[in-house]
């Protein structure tokens, strides 16, 4: 870690695969985006993200490849004129990856069970035990602003993916409008799903000008620093050096 | 109610539902297929109907039929989808239904791609069906302007018996914002719908169509709409301007999400010292044809500079309401290429640089 002082706890996995999933608009993607830049630059692994997103247009993971790229991560996504579009391809480098499942791979996943459906064509190249299956919890979306619609969300998604859970992030945001309460009731929601459904939660999530304004003592969780990368045309790049 | 965060597709859906329209058809398509997904999931919820069709063709007849019982009906699409309804919504506008048709707009023509575009500007505003008819036709640039809108749309269309078109580019249907909904739902009264199939028993039937064999029955009907067409003109004319000051050497025309990318240009020029003004219509029609012409034709402006994501369309009516008072220049990109605040930026210190050369070889000669 280079610069300043990171204030809270940093995230650690031993698994090498991370799979991401969620709701709409839990912030899978930034995440996934996110996360690989984090262990690129924090463990001497090599890094490999895969966009499984078959059902969004825009927005996706792959929208960074080129800046991953730039870190020396790999994308597997689609090429040519199928980087754009919204079909369930899945290209056969990624079974390929999970069933070696060298290095950190992070799977990046569609939306809620339609999205997590996806899952269940590669489960079988899931070793039982040795993967995270996450699920990404934003308080401030309408179905997981409750206990009952988490379950839910976690139920569907389980069936869908025929993979089990391993663990939660919270990740409670508004976009531009998120403060530090927007992230600290969504703890607590994430933390009474943790309690019902004996899953850790893993890590916790916030853009670097939140981190800024939470006191440390207030989060006994590891905190994954989000630059955001999947922006919309007139948002700019804000760029911290978090995480590093 | 706290705050939450929609996708558009979704908080235009919920929006509706909020409206009192509780009767949706739909066919999928990218990109507005999530507002199908989520009220998949609500109708049964509030007790509404939710039905998927064979097609786009069947959802345009399924909404004249539906919009005939005098309920609140819509449907929401995607460019090519929203071709394959024209036959249907030229029929209801020619028989006095309303209707609200929201069109998340991706890159044509013909199937083209699935990326924003506002390409369908001449379809939303000049026909796409036959005959002499209008849409009103409403174009919001955030997650909450689609919210009230939509739920203004029901209301405009009981208001004229007319469809109203909510109009997005791809990036309203897909990017995700934080909106708020009212508590309770408030618009101004309507009169009743006493021209709705309801059941003939005890009265004389209703009968509702767009056909007129004797020529001088049809242009009485026509005359009718063009009256409501006139009335929408004179009461329903809205847009934004955003830091339009008497500096001000450039005036821009964009709307949708479009004009939040001239604002981030404007933003960012203003720490350059370099200030230009944006004119953002929210009816496509009604178009605000004085409104634009008054910030036009003031004194300080050099050149309107329309931005589109098309080749060029809304930049037509531009020219028709500024007509020749000022020089129009045009930027836009196509096929869901969106253009970024730099190419706005670009665009904008290339005209200043022109308009100073301009005033300099005015200055030697005088």
């Amino acid at each position: 870690m280079a610069g300043e002082a990171y204030r809270f706890r940093l995230p650690t996995f031993s698994k090498n695969i991370i799979t991401i999933v969620g709701g709409y608009g839990s912030g899978k993607s930034e995440i996934a985006v996110n996360l690989a830049r984090y262990l690129k630059l924090n463990q001497s692994e090599p890094v490999v993200i895969a966009d499984l997103d078959i059902i969004n247009p825009y927005f996706r993971s792959r929208e960074a490849s080129r800046e991953l790229a730039n870190l020396g991560i790999k994308s597997l996504i689609p090429e040519g004129e199928n980087f754009y579009a919204e079909l369930p391809i899945i290209i056969p480098e990624i079974k390929t990856a999970i069933e070696r499942g060298e290095g950190k791979l992070i799977l990046d996943i569609g939306g809620d069970e339609t999205g997590a459906r996806v899952l269940s064509s590669l489960s079988d190249a899931f070793t039982p035990g040795q993967y995270e299956l996450l699920l990404v919890l934003n308080a401030r979306r309408p179905f997981t602003s409750d206990l009952a619609g988490c379950q839910k969300m976690l139920a569907d998604i389980e069936a869908a993916s025929r993979l089990k859970f391993s663990g939660l992030i919270s990740n409670s945001h508004l976009m531009d409008e998120t403060d530090p309460d927007t992230v600290l009731q969504g703890l607590e929601l994430a933390n009474k799903v943790s309690r019902k459904t004996n899953l850790p939660v893993v890590f916790i999530s916030m853009t670097t000008d939140i981190m800024d304004k939470i006191e440390p003592r207030l989060i006994d969780l590891p905190v994954l620093a989000l630059d955001r990368s999947l922006l919309k045309p007139w948002e700019r790049k804000k760029v911290s050096g978090k995480n590093k | 109610m706290p705050r939450i965060l929609m996708k558009g597709n979704e908080a235009i859906a919920e929006a509706a539902l909020r409206a009192g329209a509780t009767n949706y058809f739909c066919y999928p398509i990218t990109p507005q297929t999530e507002v199908a997904e989520y009220l998949a999931h609500r109708m049964p919820e509030v007790g509404g109907v939710f039905l998927q069709a064979e097609s786009e063709i069947a959802v345009g007849n399924i909404l004249f039929g539906a919009a005939s019982t005098g309920k609140r009906v819509f449907t929401s699409s995607s460019s090519p989808g929203i071709s394959l309804m024209q036959e249907a919504i030229s029929y209801m506008a020619g028989a006095h239904l309303p209707c609200v048709i929201v069109n998340i707009m991706r890159g044509g023509p013909g199937l083209g791609g699935i990326l924003p575009a506002q390409s369908d500007y001449f379809q939303a505003t000049k026909g796409g069906g036959h005959g002499d008819y209008r849409l009103l036709v409403l174009a919001p640039s955030t997650i909450q302007e689609a919210v009230d809108l939509t739920m203004q749309a029901f209301y405009l269309a009981d208001k004229y018996r007319n469809p109203v078109m909510v109009i997005g580019d791809g990036m309203i249907g897909q990017m995700m914002e934080p909106v708020e909904f009212p508590e309770k739902y408030e618009e101004p009264p309507l009169p009743p719908k006493d021209w709705a199939c309801t059941g003939a028993r005890g009265r004389e039937p209703h009968i509702i169509k767009s056909l007129f064999l004797d020529p001088l029955a049809l242009e009485k009907n026509n005359l009718l709409l063009y009256q409501k067409y006139e009335k929408m003109k004179a009461e329903e004319v809205r847009f934004e301007l955003y830091k339009t000051k008497t500096e001000n050497k450039i005036l821009i025309v964009s709307y949708g999400t479009m004009a939040r990318i001239c604002q981030t240009a404007i933003d960012e020029l203003e720490t350059e010292s370099i200030s230009v003004g944006l004119f953002r219509p929210i009816t496509l029609f009604p178009y605000p044809e004085k409104e634009l012409y008054a910030e036009a034709a003031r004194k300080n402006i050099k050149t309107v500079l329309v931005i589109e994501m098309s080749i060029g369309q809304m930049v037509e009516d531009v020219e028709r309401v500024v007509r020749g008072i000022k020089p129009i220049k045009f930027f836009g990109r196509t096929g869901g290429v969106v253009p970024s605040p730099e190419e706005a930026k670009e665009q904008i210190k290339e005209l200043l640089k022109k308009e100073a050369g301009t005033r300099k070889r005015k200055t030697r000669k005088g």
